[in-house]
């Protein structure tokens, strides 16, 4: 009777456990989702900024490394008179 | 400097390659104290070389040239607000002699900017340095070859940007008001008299405020210059930038006057889209198309601008086979009371971007 009450304890504590990581990685995929889908959502915010600023003298380019980006950015903010926050909202369409 | 400036520079004579002035050597300096300074600061990882290598063929007028062109840009960011940005333009000029005779070539060079830029916050930048004048928006925003869609100046480029299209002194720039609907810009400069070789500029003052709308996206904007040397005479200037939302168009123009003529450029270039069809994707295609006029008001000395009243007409078409690799070849008419002439331009142009110390991986 003892070892069976044991087993039932056991069971529900591992059940318990199973819960509780199965709850934790539900809520890191939901944090990381909704992460990923704020990073998107920035990335295609700074491709509307870069349209409308760039892109009057400037196609959009393929591709670009994020370390090129951060320093023509810095020099397009003189230029094209962007904001800190276009500035980093471009980078990250530019270098997601 | 754009090329046909640059060309008519050297069709005058005026410059010269071969002499070497000491001021080189403190440029040089400059050069060398910024990429220490930046050491210093653990940032030279994110300067980077930029720029464009060329080869433009021309026959103007009965005359042909073949210009190979090199533009570097090097960009050091020094913390979180400073950046040292250079460029110079490194270009051979090469021609028949007396129009029949053997190829003779010329090369020289010229320090467009090497300024320092101090963004103290989005409503303002101050720039100390040699800076390209700001007067329009041809020389700072369509200069750069890989940038302008038709290889020869507007005839009205000399126009607020005497006397080399580079000061040399101070400016302050930014956005004065930011709305979602409307953006206005500023930008005022103050340039020092320079007979420096290469560095040479004009004692002037000026600014440039424009209104931009992002939602038609749409930009107007007016310039004034002071020039405060010889006699001393005033330039103003109107400019718009217009990329409609509903076609893929890039609509650019400008008028400037000054006491010795006046005159606009007015051009469409067409951006088509990609079909994506028969492997021919005819968004590597660009036609470009750009009216202009300009009317002498006075008899001008070396002033760079047309001779007499002169109308022209610009035809060209890009090719992008790649994003950083350009062809174009144009045709021009142009009309004055002496006579009409044609102009063949064919060129090609790379764009580079490396980090300028290549040798260090980027972090992760």
């Amino acid at each position: 009777m003892q070892a069976k009450s044991n087993l039932v304890a056991l069971a529900l504590v591992a059940m318990s456990l199973c819960f509780a990581v199965s709850s934790r990685a539900g809520r890191q995929q939901t944090n990381a989702g909704a992460k990923g889908a704020a990073k998107v959502d920035e990335a295609a915010e700074g491709e509307k900024r870069f349209v409308t600023n760039c892109g009057r003298c400037h196609q959009p380019p393929s591709d670009i490394p994020p370390r090129e980006a951060k320093a023509v950015l810095r020099q397009m903010r003189v230029r094209a008179m962007l904001s800190s926050e276009d500035e980093r909202l471009i980078l990250k369409y530019l270098a997601p | 400097m754009s090329t046909l400036v640059s060309s008519r520079l050297l069709s005058a004579g005026l410059a010269s390659a071969r002499r070497v002035h000491p001021l080189r050597g403190a440029v040089f300096l400059v050069l060398l104290a910024m990429l220490s300074a930046s050491a210093a600061m653990g940032q030279v990882e994110e300067a980077v070389v930029s720029g464009s290598v060329g080869f433009l063929y021309s026959h103007n007028d009965g005359q042909t040239s073949l210009q190979p062109i090199l533009t570097p840009v090097i960009l050091v960011p020094l913390g979180s607000h400073l950046l040292v940005e250079t460029s110079a333009q490194l270009q051979g000029y090469i021609a028949r002699s007396g129009g029949n005779g053997p190829y003779e070539g010329q090369f020289f060079g010229s320090l467009q900017y090497l300024q320092l830029d101090w963004a103290v916050n989005s409503h303002l930048t101050i720039v100390a340095g040699r800076f390209t004048t700001p007067f329009n928006i041809y020389g700072e925003r369509l200069g750069p070859m890989w940038l302008h869609n038709l290889q020869d100046a507007p005839l009205i480029y000399p126009i607020g940007t005497r006397t080399s299209g580079s000061s040399n002194g101070g400016m302050i720039r930014g956005v004065v008001v930011s709305r979602p609907a409307w953006l206005l810009n500023y930008t005022v400069f103050f340039s020092a008299l320079s007979q420096v070789e290469n560095l040479g500029s004009g004692r002037a003052f000026g600014a440039r405020a424009g209104v931009f709308l992002p939602r038609s996206r749409l930009e107007l904007g007016t310039s004034y210059q002071r020039f405060l040397q010889e006699q001393h005479s005033n330039s103003y200037g109107a400019y718009f930038s217009w990329q409609p939302r509903s076609l893929p168009i890039d609509a650019k123009g400008e008028y400037a006057h000054s006491p010795q003529g006046h005159g606009y450029w007015i051009e469409a270039a067409y951006r088509f889209k990609d079909s994506g069809k028969g492997g021919l994707t005819l968004a590597k295609f660009q036609p470009v198309v750009r009216g202009q006029q300009f009317f002498r008001l006075a008899p001008g000395v070396s002033d760079l601008l047309p001779a007499t009243d002169t109308q022209r007409v610009d035809f060209g078409l890009n090719y992008y086979p790649i994003p950083s690799v350009r062809l174009n070849a144009s045709y021009g008419r142009q009309f004055t009371s002496e006579r009409d002439s044609n102009y063949w331009t064919a060129e090609v142009t790379y764009h580079f971007l490396f980090p300028l110390a290549f040798w260090v991986k980027e972090s992760k």
